[in-house]
């Protein structure tokens, strides 16, 4: 023992169990050690530490291996299904409890040791059990990303979905009949001289078939010749069952199609595709090859999500701008019960202010998103479900700011108001009313702001408004569409910012 | 003439700030009341025009108890005695011309001013008070748009909209610069000459309490202990003045003596 701690036994009584025991009682129980020489809340957090880092550690062993039997058991399966987060949770565990015994022994012993080292490798366990806890994976985060560009690039230029062009659709068909022999055949397709014609030749035949091993057993090849359509301009071929179903036709794999010359004529073969018809149809068995060719045309046309996206923001704009209006209505009597400086009076007024503020703050608390699950229970989907539940949390929300308004009224003015001699009315009208007025608007609008802004998400709880679109089209994995919406939150969004801090600057 | 007899303040919660505080004050008096922080000032200034209720005393203006008047007689008391404040009380965010205006409220019809509404014989007036003031051209300024020195002048204004016999003022040149505190006080000074209204105010610094005193009274602990002339004061050295007022008193070392 050296000069150093022999002086410190002389100034802390509880210095006089030596150290060697310190550590040897941490550890068998990691911080009694520091509680026993006078370290209680440095021994009271290691203790506490050190038995959450175990008992989480425990719980994560039961959660990956909750089919095995016996700790042995259990214990290998967790380690063969995450070898690295047990051996480091191991070893960070193990090195901990060696390292608080240290630190018992230490403390005390060495003048300017070092306090902070402990609780760093304590934050360190934690952080361990935390990333598995959290199932944190950076791996999947870079390597799963690409899979998101089309997706997000789809949300963030979504226009392909609001606006199409206007097309002109000329299409002509050709029956044919399947099989030949049985019925006649129907006639040839004539040319006609103004519309868009095809004429199949022959107008009869086999369709292609598959063979036990599913190979495809190619049927007739027909010509067909076309006229009269747009010149020099893709052309689609399609056929058509007898059941009514119309599919493009495929060769090798891809579409058929081909493009006009510049008399707006085409010649082509086309092997009849495979189709299976059920064995109870019968009759006549009459198929059609059908060749059709859309042209864009000036001119643009206005897709469903955009029209439902323009309504549905027109709707969540109201639906916050009636909750808003709704939440300053009751808010207003309301929040004079909630102002401390008005209710002081007598017993009464302090039980109504504080029953007032309990009551305000309880509903404050439930985030708007709580209360629409709550009102489409009460009400049924739709936005009056989230007009029920932005009104709720408005007139808390602004009870709340409105009585704070109230509180900090100046009683200088009003005072002053007093002594020219006006009466209680005039005293309100001329000293406390023009005080008010000012944080009243400018709180009603920042709850507008919010409103509008939380009722672009209460509709994917059911309560109307553009987020019922939104949630619908990503649950349709129809990113476009989706996009579309989120612009016109993210627009509509940025506009109230600018016009309400605008309002607020030019009021306050 | 106003005579303070024997006033005492006991406040809710046992202070008191005034004990046995007896003067009289001359019409046309310009009236400072000295005193340490905490001594009394503004609890006796606010006694005279009721804001503060007496607890005991009297006090008589013109032979009329003011401590006993009902609320109508009251406010009509209160309508003749203008008040200013340290902190200008004005309405912040009013424009300069409401809170002129509002020193009309003790003469207008309740009805009248539900609606927000003065007589245009009022609005006139104003503009001519804010003119003398000097600040005709911030009439429709917000009030805190302006400096300190201009909102006392709009609280000032706004007490001589009153036709005040008698203007209280408490401290009304404490949050003020001393160039400004000087040119303030002179306007008081002017109004108190020119119009022959009792000026009471209450003051911190003893070379402004000499330049504008006609009658000076200190207060202590809530006690009357000194009451003396204009004349007194200016012959007092800064030793005797500490006396009474305590290791606060103070010099303003700026400003010029006449304006
Ligand atoms: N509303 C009140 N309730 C209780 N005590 C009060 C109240 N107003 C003032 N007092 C007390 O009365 C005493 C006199 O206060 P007053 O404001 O009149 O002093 P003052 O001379 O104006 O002081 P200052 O120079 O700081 O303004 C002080 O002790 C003060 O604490
Ligand atoms: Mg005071």
């Amino acid at each position: 023992m050296n000069m150093a701690t022999d002086k410190r036994k002389s100034h802390n009584g509880a210095a006089k169990i030596p150290h060697g025991i310190a550590g040897i009682v941490s550890l068998i129980i990691p911080g009694l050690g520091q509680l026993i020489i006078g370290e209680v809340s440095r021994g009271f957090i290691l203790f506490s530490s050190m038995l959450s880092i175990i008992v989480m550690f425990i719980w994560r062993i039961e959660l990956l291996a909750h089919l095995q039997h016996g700790i042995i058991l259990k214990f290998t399966k967790a380690l063969s299904l995450k070898p690295v987060f047990i051996i480091s949770m191991c070893i960070g565990i193990a090195g901990l409890w060696l390292w608080t015994a240290w630190d018992a022994y230490r403390i005390k012993k060495i003048p300017g040791y070092n306090r902070l080292k402990i609780f760093i490798l304590v934050i360190t366990v934690f952080f361990l059990l935390g990333y598995q806890i959290g199932e944190i994976n950076p791996y999947k985060m870079v390597t799963k990303f690409p899979e998101t560009l089309k997706p997000l690039s789809r949300v963030l230029w979504p226009w392909k979905a609001a606006f199409t062009h206007k097309t002109d659709t000329l299409s002509a068909k050709a029956a044919i009949l399947s099989p030949c022999g049985k019925d006649t055949p129907p006639p040839k397709t004539q040319a006609l001289p103004d519309k868009p014609y095809i004429i199949a030749d022959p107008t009869c035949g086999k369709l292609s078939t598959m063979d036990k091993d599913y190979h495809l057993i190619p049927g007739t090849t027909l010509t067909i010749k076309g006229g009269n359509f747009a010149p020099n301009a893709d052309t689609e071929i399609w056929w058509v069952d007898p059941i009514g179903n119309k599919f493009r036709i495929r060769q090798n794999g891809e579409y058929i199609h081909i493009k006009t010359d510049s008399k707006g004529s085409f010649s082509m073969k086309v092997i009849m595709p495979y189709r299976l018809m059920p064995p109870s149809q019968e009759g006549k068995q009459i198929h059609h090859i059908e060749a059709i060719q859309e042209t864009q045309r000036p001119g643009i046309v206005i897709n469903d999500p955009l029209k439902l996206a323009v309504s549905r923001m027109v709707e969540t704009i109201f639906m916050g701008m009636i909750a808003t209006l709704f939440g300053i209505l009751f808010a207003i009597p309301v929040s004079f019960l909630a102002a401390r400086n008005l209710m002081s009076g007598s017993w009464i007024t302090k039980v109504i202010y504080y029953l007032t503020r309990t009551i305000i703050n309880i509903i404050r608390s439930i985030e708007p998103l709580i209360w629409a699950l709550i009102a489409v229970v009460w009400v049924g989907l739709g936005p009056f479900a989230g007009i029920i539940a932005l009104t709720f949390h408005s007139v808390a929300a602004l009870t709340k700011l409105y009585s704070e308004a109230i509180e900090s009224i100046d009683p200088g003015p009003i005072e002053a108001i007093k002594a020219t001699g006006a009466n209680h009315l005039q005293i309100i009208i001329h000293a406390v009313i023009p005080q008010m007025i000012p944080p009243f608007i400018s709180f009603s609008i920042y709850r507008w702001d919010i409103n509008v802004r939380m009722s672009t998400v209460i509709g994917l709880v059911g309560g109307g408004g553009i987020g019922f679109i939104l949630i619908q089209y990503i649950r349709l994995l129809d990113y476009r569409a989706a996009g579309v919406a989120v612009w016109f939150i993210a627009i509509t969004v940025a506009i109230l910012d600018y016009v309400s801090s605008e309002i607020r600057k030019r009021i306050i | 003439m106003l005579s303070i007899k024997n006033l005492g303040k006991v406040y809710d919660d046992g202070t008191r700030a005034l004990r046995d505080v007896s003067f009289d004050v001359e019409d046309g008096e310009f009236l400072i009341i000295i005193g340490l922080s905490g001594s009394g000032k503004s609890t006796l200034l606010r006694c005279i025009n009721r804001l503060v209720e007496p607890t005991e005393g009297h006090i008589i203006w013109n032979g009329t108890d003011i401590t006993t008047a009902d609320s109508k007689g009251l406010r009509e008391t209160r309508r003749k005695i203008g008040m200013v404040f340290q902190h200008f009380n004005l309405v912040k965010r009013s424009s300069v011309l409401k809170n002129v205006l509002a020193g009309r409220l003790g003469y207008t019809a309740p009805a009248l001013s539900l609606i927000n509404k003065f007589s245009d014989r009022d609005v006139k007036r104003a503009y001519e008070v804010l003119e003398r003031a000097g600040i005709l051209n911030q009439a429709h300024k917000r009030a805190d748009e302006l400096s300190g020195g201009q909102q006392q002048r709009v609280g000032i204004s706004r007490a001589l909209m009153q036709d005040p016999e008698i203007i209280l003022a408490d401290e009304p040149v404490a949050s003020l610069d001393p160039v400004l505190a000087h040119s303030t006080l002179s306007y008081l000074e002017k109004i108190n000459q020119e119009q022959k209204i009792t000026v009471l105010c209450s003051l911190h610094y003893l070379d402004l309490v000499q330049r504008y005193a006609t009658k000076v009274i200190g207060l202590r602990d809530g006690r009357l202990v000194y009451e003396g002339s204009g004349d007194d004061i200016r012959k007092m050295t800064d030793a005797e003045f500490k006396q009474i007022y305590g290791e606060d008193a103070e010099r303003v070392h700026a400003g010029p003596e006449t304006h």
